[in-house]
């Protein structure tokens, strides 16, 4: 037993015959309204026939269709990702930042190295100790001094045992 | 990326090898000297012009006769040497290079007898003037300098 959809499609497409087309025919409410749809039917079937050749690149025309959706439902750029392709990237700040401290670094060292040796020159010597050995010279005594006039820094020991002349030879 | 990395820190090691390099290599001169106001043998010698108007000054004496001397050129700054005349000594040790001057343990002998001894940081742009026993009518002076 046929269901009326069924009896529907099979009456579009022209497979009702006899007896069942009769009694079908005899269920409709509006026969004229009936045959309208099925006109309409039938164009549409034929339509879409013509049309197939088109439909047969469809992952071509699908692709297509999608990318045009993507464009048009693409969000509005972001605020970072305008800095992120800018000319300013977060890598460059970085490398230029690095680069400024090394040249800076540089400078720095080769700058302090001029200045320097003349600030240290600026220096005298410093005696740090001195001693005699008393059983050697009891009676020794020592003094330190700086001359800042002439940049020379004095150890004075007093008390040292004399000795003769002959002392004094190479 | 990794290639400027590395870049940069060949820069950075090549200034700092620069900027951090160590004195160059110096001389210190170590002289035994005979001050005295007995008429001159010999000249002046050179190293002793320089400090001769200090040392009139200091000690009185208007000649200085250099008896022993020794010039050492210091390289690591970790060197020894001794300055002699037949019987004084000067052992001088250097201990290293600290602030552009040499740290020196000095030790004077009278032949054998350590007659004095002293550490000094001897700076380049200061002679160290020490003064020794009197001999005969004179003074013994030693004096080194970083020439």
């Amino acid at each position: 037993m046929k269901t009326f959809e069924e009896k529907w499609t099979a009456w579009i497409d022209d497979e009702l015959t006899g007896r069942e087309l009769e009694e079908f025919l005899a269920s409709l409410p509006d026969r004229a309204a009936a045959q309208a749809e099925k006109q309409n039917a039938k164009q549409v079937g034929s339509l879409l026939r013509e049309q197939a050749i088109a439909l047969s690149n469809a992952d071509f025309f699908s692709h297509q269709l999608r990318e045009r959706l993507d464009r048009e439902n693409a969000p509005v750029r972001s605020e970072p990702d305008a800095i992120r392709t800018g000319w300013w990237t977060i890598r460059r700040l970085l490398w230029g930042g690095i680069t400024s401290l090394a040249v800076f670094t540089i400078c720095a060292v080769v700058v302090f190295r001029e200045s320097t040796p003349s600030s240290q020159s600026e220096y005298l010597t410093q005696i740090l100790e001195s001693r005699v050995d008393p059983t050697v010279s009891p009676n020794a005594t020592i003094s330190m001094f700086e001359k800042k006039d002439d940049h020379v820094t004095v150890l004075w020991v007093d008390g040292l045992q004399s000795l003769p002349p002959e002392y004094a030879a190479k | 990326m990794r290639r400027r990395l590395l870049l940069l820190i060949a820069t950075l090691s090549v200034a700092f090898s620069i900027g951090g390099a160590s004195l160059p290599e110096q001389t210190v001169w170590s002289g035994l000297i005979i001050a005295s106001n007995s008429p001159p043998t010999e000249p002046t010698p050179a190293e002793v012009t320089q400090i001769e108007g200090t040392l009139r000054k200091l000690f009185g004496y208007s000649q200085f006769q250099l008896i022993g001397e020794a010039r050492k050129t210091l390289k690591t700054g970790e060197e020894d040497w001794l300055a002699t005349s037949k019987y004084f000594s000067l052992h001088v040790d250097s201990r290293g290079e600290k602030a552009d001057a040499y740290v020196l343990n000095l030790k004077l002998f009278q032949e054998q007898k350590l007659l004095l001894e002293t550490k000094a940081r001897l700076s380049k742009a200061s002679p160290l003037v020490i003064r020794g026993p009197q001999v005969g009518d004179g003074q013994l002076v030693i004096v080194l300098v970083v020439q």
